[in-house]
């Protein structure tokens, strides 16, 4: 195994940090956080489930999970008490799921990127009711297609258009080399996925996005949260979401989470200078007087980063057990 | 008889209704098909031009489709109506007397185009040029409110375009189109590529450029595995290739292997996206090149009847082409919307045997491979990939035999496929099934993750193994 272990990673923890803070917007819209119950594939630990019901208490919180022996895991991690476990893949969820007019927010958190994760995203925004909240989570690394020799690279390419044809933007295109824009063709795929659950023609509704970032955890992923929400009521959703720095109302390009790893103590040295203006990376590097990385751009680049989600950026330390 | 009777009465009006054309009609087709009968049209165009031939017949063609929540238009360089056409081009419907305007065309109804532009607007600018002949025909809203007006204006247009073609612009959308090209157009435009990159693949593969929204639309063909032969009696992976003419139609059948059969985890890895993943198994059934049918894998095509399994995930490596030409239309087995097969076609029923003959050969071999199929795809891989024509050419040497049953005039090549050897006793298969993030765990800790799940399997044998024997 490479890598921290999936709850210590600190660009993914930051992602669940956002996606607690799309939740507590929700009320904007006049909808009461009381009426939604959380869906999440948690893996061992819950870490997202523990999240949730630190900062929103009344969210009722179903988890599930496919494997038997992670499942028993989760009864030994299980947060609260209020928490429903299921044993049961998200496809098999998806397929028996009724809403019952009740609002839902699930988090389709997959570490593949395979077309079965966009049929059930598909699948999911065709059943939700309106006000909904749906996050996806995909892996969206180039170098599954680049770093091959040429023939399987080509074979990769052929077999990526011939498995994602259906919501592929531009056919011809090569795939993209660099992260982001493989990360925003996976998001303009998801927006054709969304077209093609709510068309314009059959309902009101639509799939209206709040946010969406990439980040390594290791390996590159893609993460897509929106709201179903009537398409006419795009003005709710920019008033609610509008002031929130990681707000992507517009289907634009994916934000990057890329934390630096800084030490406790610098940590706690810079946090007396946020918030801060812009430029906040130069700011925060003159604060510190010292490099994060190897030169002054990426150390800036760095502590941009740092600025930005800080107050989403865990502590780990050493604890007595 | 009481003649008085029918003087009161008179005569009665069965004129057709403008308002059943525009409207009815139009109910038979979805959108992206009617797009499609546009882009046939352009077809048919080069072959009235007479300028198609060669390897490339369609090179130096293009046509452009847009689109946009307040218009629909495509626009061509395929030749252009000759206004001697006019008859045909505007009026609804082809009369039964009158034949095809350009051989080898797929156009029979004198349909395609009128229920396009009715599919889509009320309101519509035709304009075309054919060497002198340039003129524009205008469709606008007051025409199709007035149910016995059946005339429309034409007025010149030196210099409208360019080259010769013809360009039709559809404005005043009807308001669930301007929603498929408004706020569903990116997957429209995804549905229309899709459509096009199948339907008109072997187009495309000779020459033809479509582009939607400014993207060149890239071909789908399949491509069948072709060995040449190391010895004369070596047996060789190659297709099954059938051939007839009959009745004006020339048939031309061939199956084969497109790439390796699949090791048993990857038949378990794709049955969960079988759909998505096998796009390129299945018969495509082309009518003077273009696809009616594309990677069929039911009854249609003669999987799971007479003999031939239903289609599985095991069988994604097999893949035919039958083609169909002829210079009338008429005698092609297609439906009206040129999407589908004319299944009780007496034409497509004698050749469906064939297709279910030369399917067999590769059903049997995948099934006698099975457990042994990374042994069966190094036999595969030695063939190169060739497309229906590349194969055509290689057929002219190969040994065809007359076919007596079905088709006196037809002939076939029936390949000689290499048989599994028997297995040594000394060996024994081992088979065994993880999650996928445990086989991705490991494979990345033996230095690859993406590595195949069999070769996770036999490398933490042999390392197992080797810790053994020490």
């Amino acid at each position: 195994m490479t890598g921290p272990a999936y709850h210590l990673r600190t660009n993914k923890a930051a992602d669940r940090f956002a996606l607690i803070e799309a939740i507590r917007r929700l009320p904007r819209l006049g909808v009461d956080l009381e009426e939604y119950t959380y869906y999440g594939l948690g893996g061992a630990y819950l870490e997202d489930i523990r999240l949730l019901y630190e900062y929103c208490p009344e969210i009722k919180m179903v988890s599930i999970e496919g494997s038997p022996d992670i499942y028993q895991r989760q009864k030994f991690h299980q947060p609260c008490g209020t928490l429903k476990l299921e044993n049961c893949d998200m496809r098999s969820y998806i397929g028996q799921y009724e809403p019952n007019d009740a609002k839902s927010i699930f988090w389709l958190d997959y570490t593949e990127l395979r077309y079965g994760c966009v049929d059930d995203f598909i699948a999911l925004l065709d059943k939700v009711i309106a006000g909904s909240m749906v996050k996806i989570t995909l892996r969206a690394d180039p170098r599954d297609y680049w770093n091959k020799p040429a023939d399987i690279r080509r074979r990769k390419a052929e077999e990526f258009r011939g498995e994602f044809r259906l919501v592929l933007p531009k056919q011809s295109a090569r795939l993209p080399r660099e992260f982001g824009r493989f990360a925003y063709m996976v998001q303009e795929m998801l927006r054709i996925a969304a077209q093609r659950a709510l068309s314009a023609q059959t309902t009101q509704l639509a799939f209206q996005p709040v946010s969406s970032f990439y980040y390594s955890d290791g390996t590159w992923m893609f993460t897509l949260t929106g709201v179903v929400w009537p398409r006419n009521g795009h003005g709710a959703i920019e008033r609610a979401y509008r002031n929130w720095e990681f707000a992507n109302l517009t289907w634009g390009r994916p934000r990057l989470i890329d934390i630096p790893d800084l030490s406790t103590k610098e940590r706690l040295h810079l946090q007396q200078f946020l918030p801060c203006g812009a430029p906040r990376g130069a700011t925060l590097h003159s604060e510190l007087g010292h490099l994060v990385e190897e030169d002054v751009p990426k150390t800036e680049e760095a502590l941009e980063q740092y600025a930005a989600f800080h107050r989403y950026f865990p502590y780990f330390l050493r604890g007595v057990p | 008889m009481d003649t008085g009777k029918a003087e009161k009465y008179g005569s009665v009006i069965a004129s057709p209704v403008k308002s059943f054309f525009v409207s009815m009609l139009t109910r038979d087709i979805k959108l992206g098909d009617a797009v499609l009968d546009l882009l046939d049209n352009c077809v048919d165009g080069i072959l009235r031009s007479g300028k198609k031939g060669g390897g490339r017949p369609y090179e130096g063609f293009r046509a452009e489709i847009g689109f946009a929540r307040d218009s629909f238009s495509i626009s061509d360089n395929c030749g252009g109506i000759p206004w001697r056409l006019h008859d045909y081009a505007f009026r609804m419907g082809r009369a039964l007397d009158r034949a095809p305007d350009a051989p080898g065309a797929v156009g029979v109804y004198g349909i395609g185009m009128k229920r396009a532009i009715f599919k889509m607007g009320k309101d519509c600018l035709i304009s075309t040029r054919n060497g002198k002949d340039q003129y524009e025909v205008e469709i606008p809203e007051a025409w199709l409110e007035k149910e016995f007006e059946w005339n429309l204006s034409v007025r010149e247009a030196k210099g409208a375009l360019a080259e010769d073609g013809t360009t039709i612009v559809v404005r005043n959308l009807y308001p669930g189109i301007a929603k498929q090209f408004g706020e569903d157009g990116m997957a429209f435009k995804t549905e229309l590529e899709d459509m096009v990159s199948t339907h008109y693949a072997y187009i495309i593969d000779k020459g033809l450029e479509v582009k939607i929204n400014g993207d060149p639309v890239e071909p789908r063909a399949a491509r069948i595995r072709f060995e040449k032969p190391v010895s004369k009696e070596a047996p060789v992976v190659r297709p099954y290739i059938f051939r007839t003419g009959m009745d004006g139609t020339e048939v031309f059948l061939v199956v084969g292997f497109t790439r390796g059969i699949p090791s048993q985890s990857e038949i378990l890895d794709q049955q969960e996206s079988v759909k998505y993943s096998s796009v390129d198994a299945g018969w495509t059934v082309l009518c003077n090149d273009r696809a009616v049918v594309y990677c069929d894998r039911s009854e249609l095509t003669g999987w799971g009847e007479a003999g031939v399994p239903r289609y599985h995930t095991q069988f994604i490596a097999i893949s035919g082409i039958v083609e169909f030409r002829s210079e009338d239309p008429r005698g092609l087995p297609t439906t009206t919307t040129k999407r589908g097969i004319d299944a009780s076609a007496p034409v497509y029923l004698q050749v469906k045997n064939k297709m279910r003959e030369g399917m067999r050969i590769f059903t049997d071999f995948t099934n006698k491979w099975k457990t042994r199929e990374e042994e069966a795809r190094d036999y595969i891989k030695r063939g190169a990939p060739l497309s229906l024509d590349e194969i055509k050419a290689q057929a002219g040497g190969l040994p065809f035999k007359p076919t007596r049953k079905y088709f006196p005039g037809g002939e076939q090549y029936r390949p000689v496929l290499p048989l599994p050897p028997m297995l040594e006793p000394t060996k024994r298969r081992i088979c065994f099934t993880k999650d996928v993030s445990k086989i991705r765990n490991v494979g990345e800790y033996l230095g690859d993750s993406d590595m195949e799940p069999s070769d996770v399997g036999e490398k933490c044998f042999d390392t197992v193994y080797e810790e053994a024997r020490k």
